[in-house]
């Protein structure tokens, strides 16, 4: 009670000023904000500090943050330890191929939804949205079977042609949020100076989304580039491996010892790209996430 | 380089397969005298209705029938009926700590995850120096590879020499407890794991708060203020209504995917007397051991339990989820 007799007395008591509230709630958030980043990056820092040292330094007590020698032939070393190289190869080749099947048939098909009207549309899309929510392993095993009656195991097939048919129901509806918001006026001056379907889409829609068309490439390319499982269960020829699968294998079994200063040099090469792609593309990241975060 | 040809060619003629049959479509549509835009618009989402009955309902439907029987790969699936789960249910021994340890995991990691996301998000919306700068430290977890980031959790556990263990050591040591062996002793790997998902709390997660909270409308905090609501009031009244929709779907999306998990668990490569993640035993049952009728029964048993728990979120959220558009 004696701090209301306080505030009658002389106005405010300090904490109940507004201005020293504020500040203190800034403070604390700073506080947080900091010890919060300081963790995130702490774990990041150790994985490139270890993949710099000597092996005898890996497991020096106490532990060494600041690599002394520094170590960067471990890079070249646990890159050749394995046809490496090879497998960056068909990672990449993965990626090209997905890339272009997704973009391709994810942009056309919100292109449909977003704008022509045609009977159980609505209804399709729900089913569109709802198999967002389906987990992969009940179609993993028939999925295999199907492939396998192709006779396209130990392909990169099954990797790559499910995107022509528009794999991703997330990036579909994110494009076609997108395309929602730009005016139908545009298309509609183009369809009087008789543009056709094709040309309203590719010359008017493309270039308008193209920030989201740039968040669903950086989206796929980070979901091949983290793809295991796929892989896994697709390959059997080590040449034709991928950087996740060629990790996995050179981890070596729970018996061995992992070379931990060669694993955390492939951590931060496989980081790297990502990491870059980011940087690069942030805001479109971002914006991509935002729009389907609100709308949604 | 053989057989990235192949598969290139395979692409280029599938590609252009699902081309022509988009057309195919629309001028069969016009024949049948439906109308132009009608046409046009089912040609354009073709390749996702024949991707949706390909690779979604045929195999939903295969898989229904596939856990009712006995297949190997070699001979042609057998009809056992309900045989399978049978048998998980009564004398499989794997499939008890499995289903303990996925869910226990999914409890655990999802109401921190959402809340933990949520609250870095609000103190991200205050308008602190750099910023920015903290943002993107928060989205490294997000960036950074699934399997980099279970090596470097793995490195990080690491009984001996691991980070986490040279820090938390002490501390043990003090209790008489000595230091935990994270992935090989049973009792620390679901602490193990919730501690690799808290570091990814950040995020997606956290940048689509971001963007809700700055979408609620400032005037009413302010009215709110003026009514002289406190923060814990007006945060509780204002700030999780508004973003409540939000909430939903990451609570649901939180669901699936953590009952999923799958990359980490396989790199991080934890004792198996902790219980496999489900997704992982489904993956050995199925492709190592070639079991894929019991497989598939391990898996209707899995998208059973993700099914349920989604629409209990989904009944209970006319409850606590407020669409503002409902006004209309």
């Amino acid at each position: 009670m004696s701090q209301v007799s306080g505030a009658t007395a002389g106005g405010l008591a300090w904490w109940e000023n507004r201005r020293v509230r504020d500040r203190i709630y800034k403070t604390v958030s700073y506080v947080v904000v900091i010890a919060g980043a300081a963790v995130l990056t702490i774990p990041f820092l150790w994985m490139i500090s270890s993949s710099l040292k000597p092996s005898a330094a890996v497991f020096a007590s106490p532990p060494q943050w600041i690599p002394d020698p520094v170590m960067w032939r471990n890079y070249i070393d646990a890159w050749t330890a394995m046809p490496f190289t090879r497998f960056l190869f068909n990672t990449v080749f993965i990626i090209a191929l997905g890339l272009t099947g997704e973009l391709l048939s994810t942009t056309v098909v919100a292109y449909g939804f977003a704008r022509y009207r045609f009977p159980g549309r609505n209804v399709l899309f729900v089913i569109l949205l709802s198999t967002m929510m389906l987990p992969y392993v009940v179609t993993l095993i028939p999925t295999f079977l199907i492939w396998r009656s192709l006779g396209l195991i130990n392909t990169f097939d099954p990797l790559v042609i499910g995107a022509i048919f528009a794999w991703g129901p997330f990036h579909i509806f994110l494009l076609r949020q997108f395309m929602l918001t730009v005016p139908v006026q545009m298309e509609e001056a183009a369809l009087v100076d008789g543009a056709n379907t094709m040309q309203r889409f590719g010359y008017i829609m493309i270039p308008l989304i193209r920030p989201a068309l740039l968040a669903v490439g950086v989206f796929t390319f980070q979901a091949f580039w983290n793809d295991f499982l796929g892989p896994l269960i697709y390959l059997n020829d080590m040449t034709k491996y991928t950087m996740n699968l060629g990790i996995y294998f050179f981890m070596g079994g729970p018996a061995e010892a992992p070379q931990w200063h060669w694993l955390m040099a492939m951590s931060t090469l496989l980081a790297l790209p990502v990491l870059l792609l980011f940087f690069l593309a942030q805001r479109y990241f971002i914006e991509g996430l935002t729009v389907t975060g609100i709308k949604g | 380089m053989q057989p990235h040809l192949a598969t290139g060619f395979r692409f280029i003629l599938v590609l252009g397969g699902v081309v022509g049959l988009m057309v195919v479509v629309q001028r069969l549509l016009l024949l049948l005298r439906v109308r132009r835009e009608a046409a046009t618009g089912y040609a354009l989402i073709t390749p996702w209705l024949v991707g949706f009955l390909v690779f979604t309902s045929i195999p939903m439907i295969a898989s229904a029938y596939l856990s009712l029987t006995d297949y190997n790969i070699l001979q042609p699936p057998t009809w056992v009926g309900l045989e399978n789960f049978r048998r998980i249910f009564n004398r499989d021994i794997d499939f008890g700590p499995a289903i303990r340890i996925t869910l226990l995991y999914a409890f655990l990691s999802v109401p921190i995850g959402v809340a933990g996301a949520l609250f870095i998000a609000m103190l991200l919306a205050n308008d602190l120096k750099g910023i920015g700068v903290y943002r993107t430290i928060y989205y490294l977890p997000t960036v950074l590879p699934e399997v980099a980031v279970a090596l470097l959790w793995r490195w990080i556990f690491n009984p001996q020499a691991g980070l986490l263990n040279r820090i938390i050591g002490p501390v043990f040591r003090i209790f008489g407890m000595s230091r935990p062996d994270w992935f090989g002793d049973p009792t620390y790997v679901l602490p193990a794991f919730v501690i690799i998902s808290l570091w990814g709390i950040t995020g997606v997660n956290m940048v689509i708060f971001l963007a809700a909270l700055k979408n609620v409308p400032t005037h009413l905090y302010e009215v709110a203020f003026i009514d002289g609501a406190g923060s814990w009031r007006r945060f509780w009244s204002i700030t999780i209504p508004m973003v409540s929709p939000v909430i939903f779907l990451q609570v649901v999306r939180g669901i699936i995917g953590a009952l999923q998990i799958f990359t980490v668990y396989a790199f991080t490569n934890p004792t198996p007397r902790a219980g496999k993640f489900m997704s992982f035993y489904i993956y050995q049952t199925g492709f190592q051991q070639f079991r894929m009728g019991y497989a598939s029964a391990l898996a209707w048993i899995l998208f059973s339990i993700i099914l349920a728990l989604t629409l209990v979120v989904l009944r209970s959220s006319e409850m606590w989820v407020y669409y503002e558009g409902e006004r209309k």
